[in-house]
């Protein structure tokens, strides 16, 4: 099963991840900061996962498969 | 690294020389080191590496903002390097928790779906900047256009008149483009001291006449159960001002002088938003508008291998770093589709530009429209005038610029800033909690 994780000691809001994955990442009302809203990524969503944890610029994006 | 190995070099960010040659001084301070130690100023880091900048920017326990004027904490000189004015400049001269204190009053004005709400009054002022000058066939990118929607924009937010935006418009660029050494230093001391009194007479006001907008939200909140402090309030005012004017300015006028020497790129960026995202982190990073931040260390400490002592300064480049071969492969190109782009142009760690997400819908709206409406416009190369210093804002003075008239798509500047003038005030006022306890 794979799976994407945002570090909340980590994020702080830069939003990079949720142009590149919105279905994946969303973001607080509040501040910005970026949440997982899916359990499982298909293999589709991986690659954009990856992509959202190559932008990260607090590196705070990790994809487990 | 020990002190006495420490790569010396004499750099500083505010010389014509850094101007000149950027973004290539960057590669020869890298290419020695990636955290030289510079003794111009007194003496300080400066920190060029992608890599130690990621390291270091989330070590909150080893740098410090804090800005202390009168030594009541650390004595500690802020964010810039030189030390800049006698007082604390809002909560970017401040550490958490304070600091965070500060930013939850203020993220619910700017966060991702709270700045959605100014989509209208951007497109509005956009549309009227141009309608100005369209039929005329000149202008100037800066004066007549960058410089007036996002400070408008930020009067709004802040909950000041609109109109006021030309009175906080000079000495705000002047307290970014004066060099420390510049014969114009002590006039632009002067101007700062101007707009912060003006502001801080708002400040006053809002006391007793709250208006939506941040001025009152600071007012009106509490941490600790105390309400915040005039001087902090005011600093902090001083602050969105400074970062609202200056650096979404500097990124349209860098991106539009970099397009008229590549006029093929524009069709596109006004047809594909996905495009046009990607272009604005790739403008972001290149440009990195605002340049760098200073910082202190606050013990003695090795951080990816490099030691530093505690009071030691830092600046921290984002510029550099975001030209850092290791992390942006041919760092000096602009590739407008450059992905991934893990740029640190707003920085990195808990001090990330609080107003980024307004600075991107802002530049993405008012960059397709001028494309949209001025497609074939070509600057005039001998009225451009870039910062005398970039090492605070990379930007321009001025950047005149011609096209094909056009016509006009709606009523001009004046009328627009009246007619949202009377929408804002016709907004209920927030509640006065300050009043309410007596604590005006």
């Amino acid at each position: 099963m794979a799976r994407a994780i945002v570090n909340p000691e980590l994020c702080q809001g830069h939003t990079l991840c949720n142009f590149a994955a919105p279905d994946i990442f969303h973001l607080n009302d509040e501040d910005g900061h970026a949440f997982v809203v899916v359990d499982e990524l298909t293999p589709e969503q991986v690659e954009r996962a990856r992509q959202a944890e190559l932008g990260c610029p607090e590196r705070a994006i990790t994809v487990e498969e | 690294m020990a002190s006495n190995d420490r790569v010396v070099v004499e750099f500083d960010q505010h010389n014509t020389e850094y101007r000149e040659t950027y973004p290539a001084k960057a590669h020869e301070l890298r290419e020695q080191c990636p955290v030289v130690w510079s003794s111009k100023h007194d003496g300080f880091w400066v920190v060029t590496g992608h890599e130690v900048l990621s390291a270091i920017s989330k070590r909150t326990d080893l740098l410090s903002n804090d800005h202390d004027p009168d030594g009541e904490r650390n004595g500690y000189r802020g964010i810039s390097i030189p030390e800049r004015g006698t007082t604390r400049g809002g909560f970017i001269e401040m550490d958490p928790p304070e600091q965070s204190e500060y930013r939850r009053i203020l993220n619910p004005f700017l966060s991702p779906a709270a700045v959605k709400v100014w989509d209208p009054f951007i497109a509005d002022f956009t549309r009227a900047c141009i309608d100005d000058v369209i039929e005329t066939g000149r202008l100037d990118f800066v004066d007549d256009f960058a410089n007036i929607v996002p400070a408008v924009l930020t009067m709004a937010m802040l909950g000041l008149p609109l109109a006021d935006w030309e009175i906080y418009c000079e000495p705000a660029h002047m307290q970014v483009y004066t060099a420390p050494d510049s014969p114009n230093w002590d006039r632009m001391v002067d101007s700062t001291m101007r707009m912060v009194g003006r502001l801080a007479e708002y400040v006053q006001i809002r006391k007793t006449e709250p208006r939506p907008g941040m001025i009152t939200a600071l007012l009106n909140a509490k941490v600790m159960d105390e309400f915040l402090p005039d001087d902090g309030i005011i600093g902090t005012v001083s602050l969105l001002i400074g970062g609202g004017f200056d650096t979404t300015t500097s990124l349209l006028a860098g991106a539009l002088d970099w397009l008229d020497a590549h006029p093929d790129e524009r069709p596109r960026l006004v047809d594909d938003p996905r495009h046009l995202d990607l272009a604005t982190e790739e403008f972001l990073r290149h440009f990195t508008p605002a340049q760098g931040g200073g910082r202190t260390i606050t013990q003695d400490c090795e951080v990816a291998g490099f030691q530093f002592s505690a009071g030691d300064r830092m600046f921290l480049s984002y510029a550099m770093c975001n030209h850092d071969p290791a992390s942006f492969p041919d760092p000096d190109d602009i590739v407008l589709d450059r992905f991934p782009n893990p740029h640190a142009a707003f920085g990195l760690g808990v001090h990330r530009c609080i107003g980024s997400n307004l600075a991107r819908l802002d530049f993405k709206y008012m960059l397709r429209e001028a494309l949209r409406r001025m497609p074939d416009y070509r600057i005039d190369h001998a009225g451009k005038e870039q910062y005398e210093s970039i090492g605070t804002i990379n930007g321009f003075k001025h950047l005149p610029a011609t096209f094909t008239p056009g016509r006009r798509e709606g009523p001009p500047l004046a009328e627009v800033m009246a007619d949202w003038q009377a929408r804002l005030d016709a907004e209920p006022a927030p509640e006065n909690l300050r009043a309410a306890e007596g604590a005006l």
